[in-house]
Order: C-alpha cells, then structure tokens, then sequence
C-alpha cells in the first residue's frame, strides 16, 4: 500500500525507480512494497540533497525497516545539522533502538556524530555500562568508548572509567576487551595529552594490578600480555619478571605448571642472559611438546632465533 | 589460591629428561603431527586390515592446561571446547579423506554459494547495503572451488554492479547508496575474479581517483565514506584499488588533505598503520582499539601493497610481538584460529589469521630469489586449521560456518574456504619474477607459489580431493586475477 505516492507533503517529489541491474541481477533481494516505495523517494531527495522534516521522517521509516543502512544513517545526521534538529530528542530515540541491534556498526558511529556535537559525555558511561552488561565485548561499543574518552578526557583516574574496568574485570578477569581499555586508560594518554607522562607508582600499580590477576588465573593470557606490553613501553628489561613467572612455571618441575604463557615469558627471560640459552631451549621444548603443543612450529621458531654457540645435540 | 594443575592423571610422571630428549622438538612434527595408523584389531584378523586413520590426538583431547577460574569467557570456551571435540571424535560413516577428516563437500559448497548470488525474500532487507559483499564473498569462494567457470557471471556481474557506481566515483552498497571504500573493494575485486573488458572498462578510473583523494585524511588514514569512520579496512581497501586501478599516487588538487600539506595518497600511510599496532602485538582498527585478527590482515597486506615486506612490515611493526599474538590466535584441541584474545575459535578467522601467515612469514624469513627455493617450515600448524574447516566447518546441506552450532553464510563459508587454501599452499615474495609492470606498487603482484617439497606431507591432513585453488595472498583473489587486471589498466593510457 503506497504511503508515500498518495501523501500531499509528498506530491512534490517524483520518486527515483529502483535500477536493480539489468534483467536478471546477481543477489536480488524481493524488497517489500514499502521498503520499495520508501527508497524510491530516499534516492530522490537524496539527488536533490533536499535537507527537511519530511526527509528525517523518512529516514526514520527506512531505518525501522532496515537499521543496517549506511546511507539513511549517514544522510539523517546530516539533516540532523542542517535543520538545527534537537538533537538530545535524537539521542533519546537512539537509545531506545541502540539494545535491538547492538551489532549494528551505523548506530554507534551516530552516537559518536550526535555525542560530539552535543559536547557533553553526560550520561554516556551510564548507557555504556548497560550496553557492555549485553556484549562486554562488543568491538563497536570499546571503539566508540575509546573515542568518548579523548574526545572528553576522559583520562583522569576519577574520572569513572578506571573504576568501571575493574568492575569489568572483577565480573570476568579474562575479558581482554577490559584488558585494552584499561591499556588506553593508562598508557594511551600519553602523547594525547600535552605534557603528559605516565608516572612511575602508575607503572608500579600496573603491574601490581596484572600480576594479581594472574595469581587469579594463571593461564589468563590478557595479564601477561599486559605485563609485557608495559615492559616493552616502559623499556624495563624482562628479567625483571623472573622471579615472578617462576612462581606459575618451573623447569626443574614440568608436573607442576600452571601457565604456559609463564614458560613463554621464562624462555624469552632466559634468551635474553647470557649463558642461559639451554634453559631456554627446554622451556620452549617443554611448550612444543606438552603444554602447547598446537604452536610446536612457533616455538620452534623461536629456538632458531636462539645464539647458536650451544650447538644442539644432533 | 588455585591448585597447582596440569598434571594430567593419566600421564605418569613425566621426567625431564624424556621430555628434552635432545633434538626432541625437532622431531615434534614427525612423531606427533602426523595422524599415525592404529590397527587395534588387526591381531585378531586374519587378513590384515588397512590401517584406519585417526585424528592427532592434540585435536581430540583437551589441553593439558586449562583456565579454571569460571567466568563468562571460560564458560564459553568450554562450551566450545565440547562443541568441537564432539566434531573431532566423531567417527561416524560420513564421507572420511585418508586421514580420517571428512571431506571438502566440494558440490554442496559450491551449490549454496551459487544460491547465496541468486534470488533473496524481503525479509532479506537486512543486507540491502551488502550486496557488494555477497558478490564477492560468493565469486571468490566459487572460483577457488573450481568447478564453475567464473566468466559466466561476467555480463550479469556488470549489470549488477552498473547502477552502485555513484558519479563521485566510488560505489556504494546499491543504487542510490552512498560511495563507500567496503562496497568499492567488494565490487572492484567481484570484478577481479570475474575478469572481461566489460567489467573492467565500467569502472571511472579518474572519477575513483578524485573520490580516494576525498576520503584520504590528515593523520594519514582513510575513512570509509563521507562523515564515516576511519579504520585500517580503509587502508587497504584504498590501496587494493589504487594499485589494481594503477591510479595516480598524486592526491588530487581539491583534496581536503591538502590543506594540511599532504600531497600524495600514500603520505603518512605507513605512520598510521603502524600506530594501529597495540601492545599485545597484533593490529587494531584504529590507534587505541583491540587488536583483532581481521584488521591485523588488512593492516599486513596493505603493508604488502605499499612495499616489499621484508621492508615495509619490518619498518613499521614489532615483529616479535606481532608473530607471537598471531601464534596465539590458534587454539588446541579446536585447531582454528580465535580473532582476539581470549576470544572463540571461528571459521571466518581462517583467512583473518590464516592468511597473514605468508605476509608474516615474508618478513620473516625475507625474500626468495627463485619459486623453486626450498620453502622454510611454517610459523603455524597448517594440520590444525585444515582439520578445523573440514571438521568443525562444514555444513552437511552445504556452506560453511564459524563453529559447530552455527548456521552457514557466505561470509564464513568465503573465508573458510581461503584458510584452506592457506593451509595447502606456499607463497614467498620473489621480486626477481618481475611482474612486467610500469607504474607504482607493484609489490603486490610479486608473489609466487612455492613448491611444498620435502614438507609436502608436514602436516597435511587434505587429499587432492580436497584441494582449493590458489590465491594471491595480498590481495585474496584466485591467483593470477589481480596481475591480469592490473595489466588491463596499466596498458590504458591516461584515464
Ligand atoms: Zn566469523
């Protein structure tokens, strides 16, 4: 049934027909009369770049019917400006779509669009929780959160988010998606903001922090991959950490390890002394045959890069 | 405190000294990898049963280590963990390969690919701006199944894709959809695979040119479209196009990146991928994102694309974290690959992660002078992504998906095919094998297939049966498609 065709605010426009593609296109879909109807106006305001009330209700219409549309998306938050709409209205109503389709990359990129215009994050890590309480991995809702804080500074340890990570990762210690955010947090503001070093005790509580959690799960990858990383960044050398993977690995007693990335870290530990490189050779022989067997070829590999003065036995 | 673990009960108390056994490692992929003949039975019979193949019982056993803390994330690694082990035991009558998998459903793929290009019902309306996709994904996996010839779809492919080319020069996901960077590389390389002058001649070069020179942005990168996003997919999709198209690296005049004293496409590229490298090792979206296995591929081969590897992936990642967060991504007993870590196993990742390993291996090892060099071993267990596809994969009606309890898509079903011709061929750099090219980046168009030789049986768990075609790693298109539409437009003078 025509809704547009047959509406006075509409005798205006003369609708653009779909060109599907010749007589016989490849992956056709059979649109139904209204999304049909619908669209058929949407190319035609879009070619006239007309800018109304008229064209953000039909944007609405069409995103009802199909909210993984790029192009309605994109061309609303432009009428959005252009009428000067209210846009806190706009993000009411977003919000009450946002749960239905939370995959849906268009609609947190709108957010994003309508959030930075607004110029206030009010609310925002509220919305956010609720959000992650559905999909606490969610690669769109992390990207828009990491954008949310530069776009505020959101840097500072008070300001809600730090508390929010541990929250996270209080519920669910492997969730890496925390892991990174917390990365950012702490260490990403570093050459975002002017000035801004991350200070030693921040460092220091870092690491306090991912060695906790990995007392907690010893064979949580997302620790150790947070300890190395801070290592590297901060240019402090491995062997710092001897002692401590020591605690989840041992070679002296292969019934009783808890963590191959604790052999992992060991065997680099041990590459990196000087007369160390047999010790090495039997954390990484150790991982190729026992405890993670699946990436014999990479450890292996990685005892090739291993000083060749030790000869290995033939 | 958690109970020291990982003794597993049924293994008696392994000594060091078996366990170092010198050169034990070397021996590794002998002793372990290989889906060793039982003949439980045979003593009794008096005619001696061929030996039944098994599965490697690293893909049929949980690990040795296993995360005991109960959370959300382990509760589904579990779960997964029991899905697939269901799979990998399964000794049931289906079609079974000499190693004991089940077969590549070679027609059945092939069949529900060919209905993922046909007709959809309304319903579909969902996947109005993928269309580009469809094409692509569906193209590319029939090609590389090798049972159609691909050219029949060329008069109907350039009817499709006609009315998504926008007059700003990129294409959308439809007609009257916005220029989009996705939807231009879908269609550009649904084109590629495809081949025929009709297709190629209905692109406007220099229209696309101005277009790319419009999405390109001042710290380098490229965003999507118009008021969208900017990710490292931008990236690559731009630069699949500027050097297939063989368009001109000049940014064009009215480029907005102009005003921030850019004068080339390629300006501050290789900066901006490298910043999307993050502490774990792999590539994320964009700087201060996860890194993820899709973006990781798409931010290698646009490295691949704008230079040697050895060169380019060396310059701007650290290596070392790179290939270990890779290494990772593969998990035992599924033998796929997850995309992040502490992530699930999934068929998509096949390619994601699986193709990555011959850009990484390029920059590793370097380049080869000859396709005849003797290939060094893989990074990765190539035995463990081919069991996954063929037995955790595959639908029974056709398609495949990304783990056990899901349904089939073209998608997965693309990029499962692709990580199992990344498990059964070989591809080194080779600069010497001049690809006969003028223009710039050319360096996309160097690889070569290299001959498996002694390592042929590493591994393998496929039959010839079983067998994929071949890609062009770099730019994931049956190999030779890319170089030949590459000639195409380079012998086109000008515009
Ligand atoms: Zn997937």
């Amino acid at each position: 049934m025509p809704l547009y065709e047959t509406d006075p605010a509409w005798a205006d426009v003369t609708p653009i027909e779909l060109d599907d593609g010749g007589p016989s296109p490849l992956v056709a879909i059979a649109y139904s009369d209204d999304y049909a109807e619908a669209m058929s106006y949407l190319r035609a305001v879009m070619a006239a770049d007309e800018m109304s009330e008229r064209a953000l209700a039909l944007t609405e219409d069409l995103i009802q019917m199909n909210p993984a549309h790029y192009t309605v998306w994109l061309y609303r938050a432009r009428i959005l400006t252009a009428i000067s709409a209210d846009l806190s209205a706009e993000l009411t109503w977003l919000n009450s779509i946002a749960l239905r389709h939370l995959k849906n990359y268009q609609i947190w990129h709108h957010r994003q669009t309508l959030v930075d215009r607004l110029g206030s994050a009010d609310g925002e890590q509220a919305f956010l929780r609720s959000m992650l309480d559905q999909d606490a991995k969610n690669y769109h809702v992390w990207s828009y959160r990491q954008w949310l804080v530069r776009r505020f500074a959101l840097w500072a340890d008070d300001s809600g988010e730090l508390a929010s990570i541990e929250e996270l990762l209080n519920e669910d210690v492997l969730n890496n998606s925390a892991w990174n955010h917390r990365w950012f947090l702490v260490f990403g503001r570093e050459g975002q903001e002017e000035g801004y070093k991350v200070l030693d005790e921040t460092v220091e509580r870092e690491l306090a922090f991912a060695k906790a959690a990995v007392r907690k799960e010893p064979q949580n990858q997302s620790p150790w991959n947070y300890i190395r990383g801070l290592l590297r960044q901060t240019k402090r050398p491995l062997a710092e950490m001897k002692d401590f993977a020591s605690e989840f690995a041992a070679l002296d007693r292969p019934d009783e390890v808890r963590s191959s990335h604790a052999l992992d870290l060991l065997a680099d530990i041990f590459a990196d002394e000087e007369s160390n490189a047999g010790q090495a050779k039997v954390a990484l022989a150790m991982l190729a045959t026992k405890f993670d067997p699946i990436r014999a070829s990479y450890w292996q590999y990685r005892k090739s890069l291993l000083p060749s003065k030790e000869a290995p036995a033939a | 405190m958690p109970q020291p673990r990982a003794s597993e009960p049924s293994t008696p108390t392994t000594r060091l000294a078996e366990l170092l056994g010198a050169s034990r490692i070397e021996e590794m992929s002998d002793s372990e990898t290989q889906a060793g003949g039982t003949d439980d039975g045979a003593a009794e019979a008096e005619v001696v049963a061929p030996p039944e193949p098994v599965i490697n019982e690293l893909f049929t056993t949980p690990p040795k280590i296993r995360v005991q803390v109960e959370t959300k994330t382990s509760k589904e690694q579990a779960k997964t963990v029991d899905e697939c082990l269901e799979r990998l035991t399964d000794r049931s009558g289906r079609a079974r390969n000499s190693h004991g998998l089940q077969r590549l459903r070679k027609a059945k793929h092939n069949e529900f690919l060919h209905d993922a290009l046909g007709d959809y019902p309304g319903k579909f309306v969902l996947m109005d701006a993928s269309r580009p996709w469809l094409l692509y994904w569906s193209l590319s996996g029939i090609a590389l199944l090798g049972s159609t010839d691909i050219t029949d779809f060329e008069d109907r492919l350039a009817d499709t894709v006609t009315p998504c080319q926008n007059r700003d020069g990129g294409f959308g996901g439809g007609h009257g959809q916005i220029s989009h960077l996705a939807a231009s590389y879908a269609i550009v390389l649904a084109l590629v695979i495809v081949g025929g002058d009709e297709g190629f001649n209905l692109i406007d070069r220099r229209a696309m040119w101005h277009w790319l020179g419009a999405m390109k942005q001042s710290d380098g990168g490229f965003t999507l479209c118009h008021g969208g996003e900017e990710d490292v997919r931008g990236a690559y999709c731009a630069l699949v196009m500027l050097s297939i198209l063989d368009l001109p690296l000049e940014l064009p005049p009215e480029a907005p990146a102009r005003q921030s004293g850019m004068t080339s496409l390629l300006d501050g590229l290789l900066e901006w991928i490298s910043k999307c490298q993050t502490y774990e090792g792999g590539l994320a979206g964009a700087p201060g994102c996860e890194a993820h296995g899709a973006y990781t591929f798409c931010g290698l081969a646009a490295l691949c694309i704008l230079g040697e590897p050895h060169a380019t992936i060396n310059k701007s990642l650290d290596v070392p974290s790179l290939v270990a967060w890779l290494s990772s991504r593969q998990h035992a007993p599924e033998g796929g690959f997850a995309g992040r870590t502490n992530k699930l196993v999934d068929g998509c990742y096949s390619h994601w992660v699986g193709g990555c390993w011959a850009l990484v291996e390029a920059a590793v090892h370097g380049p080869v002078s000859a396709p005849t060099a003797a290939p060094p071993p893989r990074l990765w267990s190539r035995e463990g992504l081919a069991t996954y596809i063929l037995q955790c994969c595959q639908n029974a009606q056709g398609g495949l998906k990304d783990k056990p309890s899901k349904n089939p898509d073209a998608y997965h079903t693309n990029y499962n095919i692709c990580g199992l011709s990344a498990a059964q061929h070989r591809y080194a750099y080779c600069p010497s094998q001049e690809p006969d090219m003028e223009g710039n980046l050319k360096a996309g168009f160097s690889w070569v297939m290299m001959a498996e030789g002694e390592r042929e049986e590493e591994g393998r768990v496929f039959d010839d049966e079983d067998r994929v075609g071949a890609i062009n790693p770099v730019y994931v298109v049956p190999v030779g498609r890319a170089e030949r539409a590459r000639r195409f437009f380079e012998s086109k003078r000008g515009f």
